[in-house]
């Protein structure tokens, strides 16, 4: 389904084999910058303590076999760094860890050696041109989860690991709930439902122009309005017959299928 | 049922699952974790519920990361072993080799062409070879195969020399591996372009010795290593050429997923390619730049060659083999 909304929205459902929905909020590409200057900030530090005290270490054992062991180093943290930490348990760098991302695969579960070494591997290609990560960014901007070319390869995105908890400020109605006058798409019903969750953030003059907008359902205008439209979403939530749902988990099976 | 009332009914059974998540991600696995499968599959089953009843966003995002968590576990990956190592390089390398044995010789052709036109060119026009090299290039050739062959072997004379130089050839020469696999991306041409530009180069650096040097310093220094080393870029060339292929050439599926399939058979290939050259900086660090006769030299580098090509055509044929 190639909705406005989808384009829109950083939140990728992915159904498992066990028949229900998870949705992964995918990162976009400024924050994933940082993760990469923390990194580059990690890795430069690493290498500058163990040259000063391999300095030292290297009077006593001869500078040319600690030469030859920083540029060891200094190969592996270029190329097996990421690498190492993104198949690693936690799916990502300590850069991506300070700021709460990891990767996975498409599918929502762990990435492999092999997924971790494609990603990182094709960086340089994503770092062009110029080192300027021109190409990387060009793909992150024209693919629907944020995708540089070494994640479309390996076939992996960059999520939040814990997604950001949406501020919830529900307003209690000023009237009994209301039963639904007619019958709702699976769609329109959730967003009369965050309607009344996220009511508080609102001041009472933004809260009516939202209800206005659904003027037809309610059948009134301005605080009456918005006084019908959270009644319903109570209702919605509380009282609605929910034994004979088949409608509503008809609805959400087409949504999926139509991905 | 209200919220509340489905958020009581559950809370106990949702406690114990998280214990269950937080024990297992600290890696305490406790008697318990044998009903992980089924604890998850209940919330998926919470889960469906809560948004199909539209208990609203508070709900549903706390199931959802704990069904995330819970997925993460279920379907972590074992870590390869050494095993899977040992077999890979018996059986798996060798096998890709010959599964891919066009692009095999596409990048040798790509390689050794202008490895070969530009070295003989040299006994012609030497000013072609000159011309790539430039002063700078055609000095440290002088320094390093002007003189007799126990030059090179003088460079090493400090203690630890041949160590540093070992890591040196890691960290440059795998590095060019992974940049021409990377170059791939650029529709193979970047790919072709580093392969042919290495090709250019050394078959230039081998014509200046040749014309100019001395061969004999120059060849019984290379042949030891230079089986592992150009086969291992020529390797990592393939691997480049696959994802190239794939975005110059998807066939029936779309580019991206094409691309996807490509990179899967690519990665053996990228692997094998950092074996191979991790082994010719181990002989070019430890070996190659010995003061022995320079004919067990040569014997050690044609042993090498036909040892290698045996390696590529034979191993891993029994029991079956899909080329």
């Amino acid at each position: 389904m190639n909705t406005a909304a989808d384009k829109l929205d950083t939140l990728q459902a992915v159904e498992l084999a066990e028949g229900v929905v998870i949705r992964l909020r995918v990162a976009g590409p400024i924050l994933r910058a940082g993760a990469y200057a923390l990194d580059m900030l990690i890795r430069v530090g690493v290498l500058l303590v163990a040259s000063l005290c391999l300095g030292w270490l290297g009077i006593a054992v001869g500078e040319r076999l600690v030469g030859g062991v920083l540029m060891l180093a200094w190969f592996l943290m270029e190329w097996f760094y990421p690498v190492i930490f993104e198949a690693g348990k936690r799916g990502a760098t300590p850069g991506k860890r300070i700021l709460g991302l990891r990767v996975v695969q498409a599918s929502g579960s762990p990435i492999s050696l092999g997924q971790a070494v494609l990603r990182n591997f094709l960086r340089w290609i994503d770092g062009m041109p110029f080192f300027t990560y021109g190409f990387g960014m060009a793909s992150c901007l024209s693919t629907r989860h944020f995708q540089r070319l070494g994640d479309l390869a390996a076939g992996t995105v960059v999520i939040y690991e814990r997604a950001p908890v949406m501020p919830i400020l529900p307003v209690a109605p000023a009237m009994a709930a209301l039963p639904l006058p007619v019958g709702l798409s699976a769609d329109e019903t959730r967003a009369l439902v965050s309607f009344r969750e996220r009511a508080d953030l609102w001041p009472a003059a933004r809260r009516e122009e939202i209800a206005d907008q659904a003027g037809l359902l309610s059948g009134a205008s301005g605080a009456a309005g918005v006084s019908r439209l959270l009644a319903m979403a109570d209702w919605v939530r509380e009282k609605r017959p929910v034994a004979g749902g088949g409608g509503h988990a008809r609805h959400v099976r087409k949504k999926e299928d139509g991905r | 049922m209200t919220v509340g009332d489905f958020e009581d009914k559950n809370k106990q059974r949702w406690a114990e699952y998280e214990r269950l998540l937080e024990g297992m991600e600290k890696g305490r696995p406790g008697p318990l974790a044998g009903q992980l499968p089924r604890r998850f599959r209940e919330l998926c089953v919470d889960l469906s519920l809560v948004e199909s009843r539209m208990y609203g966003e508070r709900l549903t995002g706390q199931l959802n990361a704990w069904v995330i968590r819970g997925y993460e576990l279920l379907y972590e990956r074992r870590r390869a072993g050494w095993e899977k190592l040992a077999e890979f390089v018996v059986v798996g390398f060798p096998r890709t080799l010959r599964r891919e044995w066009r692009l095999f010789g596409l990048c040798n052709a790509v390689f050794w062409l202008p490895f070969f036109a530009v070295m003989l060119s040299a006994n012609h026009d030497v000013q072609w070879v000159q011309a790539i090299l430039g002063a700078d290039g055609m000095a440290s050739m002088d320094q390093m195969y002007g003189g007799r062959e126990d030059q090179i072997a003088h460079l090493r004379d400090q203690y630890g020399s041949n160590f540093m130089m070992f890591c040196h050839y890691i960290r440059n020469n795998v590095g060019i591996d992974f940049r021409t696999f990377a170059g791939g991306m650029a529709a193979g041409l970047g790919t072709l372009f580093f392969l042919m530009f290495n090709g250019i180069y050394m078959g230039a650096a081998a014509g200046y010795v040749n014309h100019a040097g001395n061969p004999e310093a120059f060849w019984s220094f290379v042949s030891g290593h230079s089986p592992y080393e150009l086969l291992g870029m020529v390797v990592a060339g393939m691997a480049g050429m696959r994802l190239g292929l794939a975005l110059l050439r998807p066939g029936r599926l779309p580019r991206v997923r094409a691309l996807a399939e490509a990179a899967k058979q690519a990665l053996p290939l990228i692997f094998g390619a950092a074996l191979l050259t991790t082994l010719a900086a181990v002989v070019e660090g430890f070996w190659s730049a010995r003061l022995l006769p320079s004919g067990l030299k040569y014997g050690v580098g044609i042993a090498g060659w036909i040892l290698l090509l045996a390696y590529f055509g034979l191993a891993g044929r029994r029991g079956g083999d899909a080329a």
